[in-house]
Parts: structure tokens; C-alpha cells; sequence
């Protein structure tokens, strides 16, 4: 039968592309603990365009003009937010609104609205530079992280208060993940080459992977733990009208409702 | 231009249906008012014309709509873009760009059109609907009417074949509505363009209607000149009603028609009938009121007192100082010289629920009110905050209308039934004086003849102050005791409704047109009046 547009949901080709440049991204995330040589900068160049390969690729896609005005919408909304933390210790009041709208959304939509939301936030900050297709991709994959939650265990549906539990333990997650990521990412420029935790070039993994995590947890105090504490409150705080006007909107927006046409109708009462 | 043939509509989630077997054709160049109650249909009639319905909304469509040949079942929306242009209620929700030209431009980028057509039809569409000398402005900053021509003239842009718009002009004030309808006579005259459009307030348009289709709440409609379809109509503007009481032959769409035809009606004296008021109790009262907004004077010296069981309506132009007034007397801000006293007191030291009985607000949009989740969940809430007993709101709201649904999301409801719902919520706690920001923006008749009664016996049986800011003028006819008029922040006419009225013939209602100069301003005064001084036997 028939219906109205469904929201947006990736193709399987779609899925392939989404795989391949999420694998070079990850590569592009762990090179330090593997690569010897001096060529990292092609991971700089790989990672944006692995970006707009990505981009491309799911615009080229069926994607229907309600999900595209609901990305828009909430892509504005978010980006709104981003100026509003400081942009230091990791108080970023955008996560909790990509994971309740990836919630509600699903986790293609929800991966679309990190990459859109973080690409357009970072030109309103001035945050443009190698790292901001670092930083889309883990925007992204939080989305569909946050969209992939499951909607019942068993038969039980996980909505209230349950929901609210898992989506602020979703945040904490998420906050670490994204600190985490955001270290490797720069880990290996941030030091110099001469400190007690700097990347040496070529050295063995244990060497550089014990640095590593200490590094991280050095930075993680100052900036993870305030990211996760400051998602968590808002995602306890905002979750249940957050999630009560979008679930609305997604009803409103009359996806996937049957079309039929016929000659003539049979009416009753 | 427009067939539907035997066209029946059912929504998903829902077993009504919208429409029963409607057939019509809508000839090129014709003007087609479509008028009904509200949830009646009228949205859903405009929307199956570019498939809007039932593409984006899901639903059972019987029976065929085509749209110069092209069925809607066949094609989607976008296929219908270059043919179809639709112009929504609100303008301020379709823009998705910054200023006026780009704008303009926006459909024809999105159509793929080549740079020099785009930019020759900038011109033609800056000419055609006067907007050269707004070109570069933000959208932002235009008054309602110029935002309702850019909108019109971003759909006119694209060379459609057929204009749909939904309720044009019922945000707007009469002037900007004016300026709107005039400019679509003209595209229809001009242009031979086909357009179809929704309107609650007939007495602005009905004079343009080539044919009117008239929805009735049951799902039958039918289609006919504007004369025919007056005759029957419960949808009618008051000058229709005149005619209808008054028993005439047919009836007019315009005051001058009305005016011809009731000429035997006028050729006596009205009988002067002047009621004596009691002195009534001051409720609010304002001393050298002035007030500045930066440089900007919005308020200049305006010393007036409103009384207890008293209606006043104030009157004035966008941004004459009309909102600064309420708002001083709300307390939302201090006066920068001047007092204001409300039942004594000065309105920014009131709080809590002291506040709360003794000055109600509604504003211009309603639903800034509303922040919970449902009907019954407003108006428990209400009852807490005014310590009422639990239901005693939903009670009141009940009896305004009695069909409203107590579990539906408050910003689902028409416009008609959210007022109903602001009202219930401020009247509940019984405030000394009840301030509307104009309050029948979207309101249907019915709506409106009930805010009116709502109105009256909240100031009559309970002797409380009401200020209503209102553009409209056939509400103030049939509600307001006094009208305070306001221009560049001054008060430049204050008196009984009647003679502030009838001193202006920009402001006088349609029926005071028709029977001056007898000092008439609604059908029932009229009527009243004839009766009285003929002697006859009244008519009511």
C-alpha cells in the first residue's frame, strides 16, 4: 500500500559508504598507536573527505521533505545552544538535545543530525579546523548511538521513567566516548614531543598506549566529567517535555500514514 | 482550471469523513471564496488542490481533484510547484530566508530557473505588488500586510496558473487586509489568474467573490454566486444578517447595495435614547502616564481612569502605543514618569495569587499562556494556583464549549477553542480587570459571538473592569460601553462607543454605514431601533 514518507532511513548503500569512511575515520582516530611514518596529515585530508563523500552520499539518497525540515529545524535549534556553554572544560549544552531528538528520531536521522548540527555549529563558534571532521564524526556516531537505544526489552516498552534513566546513562556514555575520541585526536600535536606524555612517533604500542591513557585521564577531570555531569543534568531535567514535543511532532509530521486512492467511498456514519 | 469530481476525504486515526462526494469547477480567472466553520474543512479543501493532501498527511481520497489537467493522485506536490502557489495564514512560518528579494528568489533556485529570468521576474514581481522600495529589507521588520505581499509575491514569482490562500488577512488590521485583497483583485483581473481563498472575515472579502463554496459542518458543500449563497448561509457578515432580519428581497454584499435597497427604512427620526449610568467604581486609574523606550516616546502625559462593569475598547494603529498602555497597567514594566494604581495598588508590587485576582492578560497569541501537556492538565493547574477546588476550571471551560476535549494537546485545538481555554484559565481566578490583546485574530463567527456574551456577562453580573486592544470594529460595536482612541501615544477620542464610532467613517461598522444616520451600530440595536420608532411590531 502506499504511504507517506517514512523518516529518513539510510540505504544499504548508504550503509556501505557509512561503514567504509567510518572505518577510515576510526583509523584516522587510532593511527598514532599504529603508524610509524610521518604522514599523518593524509589522515587530516581522508577524514573531510570521507565527510563530504558521506554527505553527498545521503543527500543523493531519498531523503523526504519533512525529515529534511525536521533536520533543519533541530540542526538550527542545537546550534543555537553550542554558544551558549563556554566552550572550555567540556560544558557543551548541545549533547543532550542530539541524543533525546535521536531518541526520537532513529539512528540514521539521528546520525544525519550530528554531522548537520556540529558542521553548522562549529561555523557560528569560528571552530573550523582540522579537527572539525573529527568531531563530525563522532557527533555523528553519538547520534546513532542514541538512536539505537531500544524502544521495549521483551514486551516491556521503555518510555518514563526508565527511558529518562537510560538516555542520562546514554549522556554519561556519550560524553566519555566523545572525550575520549577528541583526546586521541589531538593528542598527538597537544604535548610538544618532549613531555612525560607525548606521542613519540614510531614508538611500540604499550609505550605510547600507557601514555596515552594517562593523558587521558589527566584531561578527562577537567573536561569529561563536567561534559557528562552537565548532559546528565540537562537530559534529567529537559528529557520528559523534550521528549513529550517531539514525540508530538513526529506524530504531527504523519509519517509513513497510508495513501489510498479510490473511485469512490463507501460512507458511514 | 480546477475539477474535484465526487471527492470524499478520510484522515488516518480518524473514521469521519471530511467530505461527501464534492464536485465543482473552478474556470480560469475566477475568485472563489470557501467558507465554513471552523474544522470544517476549509484547510483540507485548499490542500488536496496541490495534494498536500493526502501525500504529506496520509488518508483515503475517493473520487478525483485535477488541476489544469493534471490529476493529484498521479503526481506529488512538487510536481505541482510551477502551477500552484499557496500562501498560508501565518506568512512569518514560510519564510526561509532574510529579506524581501531573496525571498523572492528562493522558489525560482529551488526550480532550477536561469539567472536572467530570475532576475527579470524579481522586477516584475517588485512592480506588480509594490514592493520595490522594501527590496532590501529584512523580512523581519515588515508590518504584517508587506510580510502577506512578499509571501504572495514569492508564490506569484514562479508564474502559477492558480493562487490558494488560506486565510490571508485574518492576522492582518483592516488596512494591511485591504491593501492584501486589493492587490488580488488585481492579479485576477490582470492576470487572469485562478485563485481560491479561505476567509473568516466575509465582510472584507465577500465584495471580491466571483463564487463562493460554502462547507457545512456535516460534509456537504455547495457552490454558487455570493447572492445565493448569503441567502442560506449561518456564515454570514453582519450586513447580511441586517438584510435577513429586515426581510429584504435579496441581500447585498456591499453597504452600498444594503444602503440602496433599505432607503424607505431611514426617512423618520430615530428616536434619541439616551440611558443614564450610574456612577460606577474606578478600577484602574492612570495619572501623567509616560513611557519611554529609549529615545522612542510610546506613552506622552496620558492621565484616564476605567471603571468597574465597564467594557472599554482601545483603538488605535500598529504601534501607537496601545500594548504600552496595557502593559503598564499589567506591570510588566515601570512607567518612566507617571502612576498607574490598579484597585489601589501599584500592578508591579502585586504577586502571587493577589496578582492573579486582580489583573488577568491574555495576549495577542493566546498559547504564550499554555505550557502543559493537555487541556485537563491547564486547567488543574489553574485550579492550584488559585487554590479552586480540583475540575472547578475544566467546569467553566466546559460551558464555554461544551465539545472541547480535555485530553487533546492545548496547541492542537482551533483558535476559537484556545481562547475558550486562555479565558476559563484567567477568569478562574475572577480578576478586577481582564486585559485582551486582540483577542479575534482567527476567530470564527461562532467564536467570536462567544467571547462577546463571555465578555459582557463577566463585566455585567460580575461588575469587573474589561480593556480590550482590538482592530476589529464589529466587536467593538457589539461589546464595548466606551472606546478609548490612541494615536503617536496620545488619547485622541475617548466616549461612548456610539458616538466614537459614528464620528469616523473609516471606523463605523457595516451596519452604521447602512443606516446613517441613525445611530445604530449592530443588527439587534437596528433592529430595536426601527421597531421604536415605527411603532411596529418588532421583528426579533
Amino acid at each position: 500500500m502506499k504511504t507517506t514518507a517514512d523518516i529518513y532511513r539510510l540505504s544499504l548503500q548508504s550503509k556501505v559508504v557509512l561503514t567504509f569512511t567510518s572505518l577510515i575515520a576510526l583509523a584516522g582516530f587510532l593511527w598514532p598507536f599504529f603508524y610509524t611514518g610521518n604522514l599523518h596529515w593524509i589522515f587530516l585530508i581522508a577524514i573531510a573527505a570521507c565527510v563530504l563523500l558521506l554527505i553527498s552520499e545521503v543527500g543523493i539518497g531519498s531523503i523526504d521533505a519533512k525529515s529534511i525540515a525536521l533536520l533543519g529545524v533541530m540542526s538550527a535549534f542545537i546550534t543555537l545552544l553550542r554558544p551558549l556553554g563556554a566552550g572550555a572544560a567540556g560544558l557543551e549544552p548541545i549533547w543532550f538535545a542530539l541524543i533525546i531528538a535521536a531518541r526520537v528520531f532513529g539512528p540514521s536521522w539521528g546520525f544525519l543530525l550530528g554531522v548537520t548540527s556540529m558542521t553548522t555549529s562549529a561555523l557560528l563558534t569560528g571552530g573550523v579546523g582540522p579537527w572539525l571532521s573529527y568531531q563530525i564524526f563522532a557527533a555523528g556516531w553519538i547520534g546513532l548511538l542514541a538512536g539505537a537505544l531500544p524502544h521495549r526489552i521483551g514486551n516491556r516498552l521503555i518510555r518514563g521513567v526508565s527511558e529518562k534513566f537510560m538516555l542520562i546513562v546514554a549522556g554519561i556514555v556519550a560524553a566519555f566516548i566523545f572525550g575520549l575520541l577528541m583526546d586521541l585526536q589531538f593528542w598527538p600535536w597537544v604535548l610538544g614531543s618532549s613531555t612525560q606524555l607525548s606521542y613519540i612517533p614510531g614508538g611500540s604500542l604499550s609505550a605510547n598506549f600507557s601514555r596515552f591513557i594517562t593523558f587521558h585521564f589527566a584531561s578527562s577531570m577537567a573536561w569529561d566529567i563536567p561534559r557528562a555531569i552537565l548532559t546528565s543534568a540537562l537530559i534529567a531535567l529537559t528529557a520528559t517535555p523534550f521528549l513529550q514535543a517531539l514525540r508530538r511532532t513526529h506524530f504531527k509530521a504523519a509519517f509513513v500514514a497510508p495513501i489510498e486512492f479510490r473511485k469512490r467511498v463507501e460512507v458511514r456514519g | 482550471m480546477i475539477t474535484f469530481d465526487n471527492v470524499s476525504l478520510i484522515y488516518p486515526h480518524s473514521l469521519r469523513t471530511i467530505f461527501e462526494d464534492l464536485s465543482f469547477t473552478i474556470e480560469e480567472g475566477e475568485m472563489v471564496l470557501v467558507i465554513g466553520g471552523t474544522g470544517s474543512g476549509k484547510s483540507s479543501l485548499l490542500r488536496l488542490i496541490n495534494g498536500l493532501v493526502p501525500h504529506h498527511t496520509g488518508g483515503i481520497l475517493a473520487g478525483d481533484v485535477t488541476v489544469d489537467g493534471i490529476s493529484t493522485s498521479l503526481t506529488k506536490p512538487g510536481g505541482l510547484a510551477h502551477l500552484i502557489g499557496i500562501v498560508g495564514q501565518n506568512p512569518a512560518h514560510g519564510f526561509v530566508t532574510d529579506t524581501v528579494e531573496e525571498e523572492l528568489v528562493f522558489g525560482m533556485e529551488a526550480l532550477n530557473f536561469a539567472p536572467d529570468v530570475m532576475r527579470k521576474r524579481v522586477e516584475e514581481i517588485l512592480d506588480l505588488l509594490s514592493l520595490a522600495h522594501l527590496r532590501n529589507r529584512s523580512i523581519s521588520t515588515l508590518s504584517g500586510g508587506e510580510q502577506q505581499r512578499v509571501a504572495i509575491g514569492s508564490a506569484l514569482v514562479l508564474h502559477p496558473k492558480v493562487l490558494v490562500l488560506d486565510e490571508p488577512t485574518s492576522a492582518l488590521d483592516p488596512i494591511a487586509a485591504e491593501e492584501v485583497l486589493s492587490i488580488l483583485h488585481r492579479l485576477v483581473h490582470d492576470l487572469g489568474l485562478t485563485v481560491v481563498i479561505s476567509e473568516h472575515k466575509l465582510e472584507r472579502v465577500i465584495g471580491f467573490a466571483d463564487r463562493i463554496i460554502s462547507i457545512s459542518a456535516d460534509g456537504k458543500a455547495e457552490i454558487d454566486i455570493p447572492e445565493e449563497i448569503l441567502k442560506r448561509s449561518p456564515i454570514a457578515p453582519p450586513i447580511v444578517h441586517l438584510a435577513r432580519a429586515l426581510n429584504l428581497d435579496s441581500v447585498g454584499t456591499s453597504v452600498r447595495e444594503v444602503r440602496r435597497m433599505t432607503s424607505h427604512l431611514r426617512d423618520f427620526t430615530p428616536l434619541a435614547s439616551a440611558e443614564q449610568k450610574d456612577e460606577l467604581q474606578t478600577v484602574v486609574a492612570i495619572e501623567k502616564l509616560s513611557h519611554h523606550y529609549g529615545e522612542k516616546v510610546a506613552l506622552r502625559d496620558i492621565s484616564i481612569t476605567f471603571k468597574a462593569g465597564e467594557i472599554t475598547a482601545v483603538m488605535g494603529r500598529n504601534g501607537a502605543g496601545k500594548s504600552t498602555l496595557f502593559k503598564s497597567i499589567v506591570g510588566f514594566h515601570n512607567p518612566t514618569s507617571g502612576t498607574v494604581l490598579v484597585a489601589g495598588t501599584r500592578p508591579s508590587d502585586l504577586s502571587g495569587r493577589e496578582r492573579l485576582s486582580t489583573v488577568g492578560y491574555i495576549p495577542q497569541e493566546p498559547s504564550d499562556l499554555l505550557i502543559h501537556a493537555s487541556v485537563e492538565k491547564e486547567c488543574s493547574a489553574s485550579d492550584q494556583d488559585n487554590g479552586l477546588e480540583d475540575g472547578s476550571t475544566f467546569a467553566f471551560l466546559k460551558r464555554l464549549t461544551p465539545t472541547i476535549n480535555g485530553q487533546a494537546h492545548p496547541r492542537d485545538l482551533s483558535e476559537g477553542q484556545r481562547l475558550s481555554l486562555v479565558l476559563a484559565l484567567i477568569l478562574c481566578s475572577a480578576p478586577d480587570v481582564l486585559i485582551m490583546d486582540e483577542p479575534t485574530r482567527g476567530l470564527d463567527y461562532q467564536a467570536k459571538a462567544l467571547l462577546v456574551d463571555t465578555l459582557i456577562s463577566y463585566a455585567r453580573n460580575l461588575g469587573k473592569c474589561v480593556l480590550i486592544a482590538t482592530h476589529d470594529v464589529e466587536l467593538v460595536a457589539e461589546v464595548a460601553d466606551r472606546v478609548v482612541f490612541v494615536a503617536d501615544g496620545d488619547i485622541v477620542a475617548d466616549g461612548p462607543t456610539i458616538d466614537v464610532l459614528l464620528s469616523s467613517p473609516a471606523f463605523a461598522p457595516q451596519v452604521a454605514k447602512v443606516m446613517s444616520p441613525a445611530p445604530w451600530l449592530t443588527v439587534k440595536e437596528a433592529l430595536r431601533g426601527i421597531a421604536s420608532a415605527t411603532g411596529a411590531e418588532s421583528s426579533e
